[in-house]
């Protein structure tokens, strides 16, 4: 709490302190200073609007009400394009209301990276694999904004483009592109404006009430602190950390899958470790789905999945890590 | 039991509701006889052309000139330097298999085995099919792109590659969700 006061105090501070001063952004530490901000801007204010995101042939329209009251974090939004999904989150805490046949089924769910908080609190490890730029100041959603550039230091990721808002500090616009410099994925604010709420009367899902609230079938993932007899990881691609590890079970599979989530500070990977099913073909190769990579392999008796909105590089060599022990 | 195997047949017991009987055909050789008249029935009633006689007898035989059908790393015996010692070990341990598994299937049984992994096969390329049609539609560019980048993929054995369950994907965005994936769900993710 006393360290969330502070914060926020040196938010405001920052944020009266003038616009001029993110325009004229020198140093590099300076720019990383205008994303350290942003991060923190995303869950101390409270604000609404609408964004537009768009990935592949794809775009949806989301509205967004955000509300923070010094201590706690609440987060409406609503899907306003095709099917009334919803999600709700409150501080990490993430639920989605999503319509399915005659149902609507409640997922719940680890919040992190919701729009605009897509910027970790710790930038540490997104300081070691990304240089930052700025660029020119445009607008978006009818308000200044500085460009700011992250670009990888290899090619084992992608790059970003934030639009920072000169007055909130707020990202209004966040687009990633491939080495190729083609645009993958995009999220932008369309109207935003701070709110002054106190009331939490909006902070419920307002998906059709005829309907049955269910929730999904549990989610079968516990987790794992045990490191496993039959695997190590060797040489992970430089920048990437593990930064979970579960056991999964998933349908269709005899035993449980090992799930084990990779992270550079922006992007992350998910490797999944199996035993061969006896006369299953194992599989092995490349393919890319949308943004998705996906990468198979075998290693002794294991089967290796490797997947995540990463180069196919990236998926590659997490995918060549895993050694398989005797 | 032989209801139940004509039923099987017919595809009116599904198929993880019959491993007591595939378990009875393996262990039973009259069950596992009427399996194989059954199918011998129907194929004649549909007009299929007739094997040889002694087909069944042949196939095993030619079967049996190849030791590592069953090797786990069968697709990979061409790749080269990822053998190693524990590529040798696998290989004792499949011909091991191989040799269990023959074993414990007197070869009057072996249809049962055959239409299993024949349905399996069938699964396999339905769903690779399904993947295709979907990078097809949603991703076009990407495959022009993934073609330009096919050294890599050229190295793996063609025959070999197979669509990631969608489960995966699914338990990749409920992990390491992407910021629009909570919005926008990937090719493979249906509803």
């Amino acid at each position: 709490m006393r360290i969330k006061g502070f914060v926020l105090a040196c938010l405001f501070a920052s944020t009266l302190s003038s616009a001029s001063q993110t325009v004229l952004a020198a140093s590099d530490d300076d720019k990383w200073q205008i994303l350290q901000k942003a991060a923190l801007a995303a869950h101390a204010l409270s604000y609404q609007g609408i964004f537009v995101c768009q990935s592949g042939q794809q775009s949806k329209s989301v509205q967004i009400k955000h509300f923070f009251d010094g201590q706690n974090e609440f987060a409406r939004n609503v899907l306003l394009d095709g099917s009334p999904r919803e999600v709700l989150s409150q501080g990490g805490d993430l639920i989605i209301y999503n319509p399915k046949n005659e149902k609507i089924v409640i997922e719940k769910r680890r919040g992190q990276n919701m729009f605009p908080a897509v910027l970790p609190a710790n930038l540490a490890a997104v300081k070691q694999s990304y240089t930052v730029r700025t660029g020119d100041i445009e607008r978006v959603a009818g308000r200044e904004a500085q460009i700011l550039f992250l670009e990888p230091k290899d090619d084992l990721r992608y790059s970003y483009r934030f639009w920072i808002d000169t007055e909130y500090g707020l990202i209004l616009k966040s687009v990633m592109f491939n080495s190729r410099n083609e645009m993958m994925d995009s999220i932008s604010f369309t109207q935003l404006n701070l709110v002054n709420t106190v009331d939490l009367d909006w902070f419920k899902p307002k998906i059709d009430s005829k309907k049955n609230y269910v929730m999904e079938d549990e989610v079968p993932a516990q987790a794992d602190y045990n490191p496993s007899p039959h695997w190590m990881l060797k040489q992970l691609p430089a920048g990437y950390r593990k930064v979970d590890q579960m056991l999964r079970t998933v349908h269709g599979k005899p035993l449980p899958v090992t799930h084990v989530v990779f992270s550079d500070g922006l992007a992350s990977v998910s490797l999944f470790i199996e035993p061969i099913t006896s006369g299953v073909k194992p599989r092995a190769g490349h393919s890319v789905v949308g943004n998705t990579s996906f990468y198979s392999s075998v290693a002794g008796y294991l089967q290796i999945t490797v997947l995540g909105e990463v180069p196919e590089a990236t998926v590659a060599a997490i995918a060549n890590s895993v050694v398989f022990v005797k | 039991m032989t209801e139940q195997i004509s039923a099987l047949l017919d595809d009116e017991i599904a198929l993880e509701d019959a491993e007591h009987l595939m378990a009875g055909m393996q262990t039973n050789g009259h069950a596992g006889e009427v399996w194989s008249q059954y199918h011998l029935i129907g194929d004649v009633m549909r007009g299929a052309n007739a094997l040889s006689p002694n087909f069944k007898q042949n196939l095993m035989a030619k079967i049996d000139l190849e030791p590592t059908v069953l090797s786990p790393n069968a697709a990979w015996v061409n790749e080269p330097k990822v053998l190693s010692e524990a590529n040798e070990l696998n290989e004792a341990r499949s011909k091991k298999q191989a040799l269990d598994v023959k074993s414990k299937l007197p070869a009057t049984h072996l249809p049962v085995v055959w239409s299993v992994a024949a349905s399996c096969a069938a699964v396999m390329v339905v769903g690779w099919m399904v993947l295709q049609t979907q990078v097809g539609n949603q991703a076009a560019p990407a495959m022009v792109a993934q073609a330009a980048l096919s050294q890599e993929v050229a190295t793996l054995p063609a025959t070999s590659e197979q669509g990631v369950p969608a489960e995966y994907l699914m338990a990749h965005q409920a992990s390491a969700p992407s910021a629009s994936s909570y919005y926008i769900q990937s090719a493979s993710y249906t509803e």
